[in-house]
């Protein structure tokens, strides 16, 4: 009989202690920072940065998408959400209706987005009706020769097109850029789910095209000199084009908390908007935000 | 020839039969290719990136170079207290249901719960757990949660394998022990148990190594991309080797290729690790008992 009290005794120390951490289940010290997976890379080379500066703070990143990040907001499980596009109403109203506090976007950085093919593609420039007419529901451009190119080594020379699942920020804006507003994609492209699968499918891809930030770029792959209306002259990608604003496909990228942030979440912030977190920024290929934007 | 010349339909036969077995071997061997090209291809790829500094080092320069420390503690963090979750009510819901409970519709029903739990895949027990566990219990991404899913998960497995190997347990001998005098608790406790627990064992310890493999049911319960901390309690995130493995491969550009094939020759080592521990622990206790 003394086994059978030891054993219920320590079934109900256990199922008690289960229960003692359902009691504490407190927000963790760290700080949770959670969201697009454009600026996963960066949000992961800020934090290691970081460490540097603030030892003792602990910063978890984690990827999803911006929706993702913004979910989360609005569930009051994140404390720091990346986001590569700016919050609806309708997003902001909700994540206030739950912790009762407006939420606070930061811009940390600029996103500049390319356009990749494939190496061997020798498509010199392209144009935003060029993008609309291979990307667009109503677009008609499906064959290389339909932009006047041949591409060696893609066979039937049909056009691949690349792009992001549609919870990304990504794809949302670059829709918005080449369509307008309340456009859709054709159906039928390869939806990835990083801006590092776009690079990579593009780069065994002769036929592809595709969209994705400039710190994605390697061997195999090349830029396409870009112009938004069809008179104008076509812009190179790259940061210095981007951050003058002469390069268009480029847009802002945001932490957002939720209410003005405090304690460690502040300081984390003004490090990153600061010249040594823009330093960070430039090193993993976005673009900083100008000097007088900065954090002194 | 003489006396035992084979007439020709009785050569036939044994060229079909010699044939055949030649022809099941190739399908046996077929089946243990794949097995053998994996860990071939991960030791030869992996291994150049392994040494105690990989071990024991966190991922640096955009996790382009370093270790994978935080991620390994991780995955010791999730198996060790999603096992500490299942393994008790497991192998007591088995002990119920094998020993005490009586064949009716509820224990029927909840059979049929446990087989279907089984069947669930991975993605949908993480949907749940972010529902159940991060919002509605208010855990948020945490061990805590990443753990309950991954208990949740394990469990219908653990309850089934422990089942069998109580039942494997012949009949005559909790009779005998009745016949003594002795009361169910009694005969479960000193011969039931005794004599299963090495079934019990193995299929818990099972279950440890498919918790440590799981990616879907902790990515957005409690794994996250990168934390350059380990973990100090079930309320913190953690990083964990099966999701590094995923980050590595589709989110990071650059990544030396031996890193990727060294975290998964880390992750699939423990698990073999694991796997051989329940052989032997296995073996050694069937050595004591022969029945």
């Amino acid at each position: 009989m003394r086994k059978v009290r030891l054993i219920s005794l320590v079934s109900s120390i256990s199922v008690l202690g289960l229960l003692g951490f359902a009691a504490c289940g407190k927000k963790s010290k760290m700080i949770q920072n959670k969201g697009s997976d454009t600026m996963i890379n960066l949000a992961q080379a800020l934090a290691e940065e970081y460490r540097k500066v603030s030892p003792k703070v602990a910063i978890a990143v984690s990827g999803g998408g911006t929706g993702v990040g913004i979910a989360s907001l609005q569930n009051n499980t994140v404390d720091v959400a990346n986001a590569s596009r700016e919050m609806k109403a309708e997003e902001k109203a909700n994540a206030k209706k739950t912790s009762g506090k407006d939420p606070v976007e930061h811009k940390i950085a600029y996103d500049a987005l390319a356009i990749y093919v494939h190496k061997g593609n020798p498509l010199a420039k392209v144009t935003r009706a060029q993008l609309a007419c291979i990307y667009g529901k109503e677009g008609t451009c499906t064959k290389w020769s339909d932009l006047g190119v041949e591409v060696p080594g893609c066979s039937g020379q049909e056009i691949v097109r690349a792009g992001r699942q549609n919870n990304s920020g990504t794809y949302a804006y670059f829709r918005e850029w080449v369509l307008g507003e309340g456009k859709d994609f054709k159906l039928g492209s390869r939806d990835m789910s990083g801006s590092k699968d776009v690079v990579d499918l593009i780069a065994h891809t002769p036929c592809a095209i595709g969209y994705s930030g400039m710190g994605y770029k390697i061997n195999d792959v090349r830029w396409v000199c870009l112009s938004k209306e069809d008179a104008d002259t076509c812009v190179e990608p790259s940061l210095a084009a981007a951050l003058s604003g002469e390069y268009k496909l480029s847009r802002p990228l945001y932490m957002i908390t939720s209410g003005a942030p405090e304690g460690d979440i502040v300081s984390y912030i003004n490090w990153v908007r600061s010249d040594a977190g823009q330093a960070v920024v430039e090193r993993t290929g976005y673009a900083p935000l100008p000097p007088d934007q900065r954090h002194k | 020839m003489g006396v035992f010349a084979t007439s020709a339909t009785a050569r036939r036969r044994h060229r079909t039969q010699k044939l055949a077995f030649v022809v099941l071997l190739g399908v046996t061997v077929l089946l243990i290719l794949p097995v053998l090209a994996i860990l071939g291809m991960l030791v030869y790829r992996g291994a150049p990136a392994l040494s105690l500094e990989f071990l024991f080092s966190e991922p640096v320069r955009g996790m382009t170079a370093g270790g994978i420390w935080p991620a390994i503690v991780g995955t010791m963090w999730l198996v060790g207290v999603s096992l500490a979750i299942s393994a008790p009510i497991g192998v007591l819901a088995a002990v119920y249901l094998n020993e005490y409970a009586g064949d009716t519709w509820y224990t029927r029903v909840i059979h049929l719960a446990i087989v279907n739990l089984a069947g669930v895949p991975s993605i949908v027990h993480a949907l749940f757990g972010v529902g159940a566990f991060v919002l509605f219990f208010e855990f948020g991404t945490s061990i805590l949660s990443a753990s309950l899913t991954l208990a949740i998960m394990t469990l219908p497995v653990i309850i089934a394998s422990t089942k069998e190997s109580l039942s494997a347990v012949p009949m005559s001998f909790r009779e005998a022990c009745w016949n003594v005098g002795a009361t169910r608790w009694q005969t479960i406790r000193h011969v039931v148990l005794p004599n299963s627990i090495a079934g019990i064992l193995t299929g818990v310890i099972l279950q440890v190594s498919r918790a440590a493999g799981e990616t879907a049911p902790i990515i957005f319960t409690g794994a996250a991309v990168f934390v350059p901390f380990l973990p100090s309690s079930v309320n913190d995130q953690t990083m964990a080797l099966s999701m590094h493995l995923f980050t590595l491969s589709t989110q990071v550009q650059n990544v030396p290729q031996e890193i990727t094939y060294g975290t998964a020759l880390v992750l699939v080592g423990l698990v073999v690790l694991i796997n051989g521990v329940s052989i032997v622990i296995r073996s050694r206790i069937r050595r004591r008992r022969k029945w």
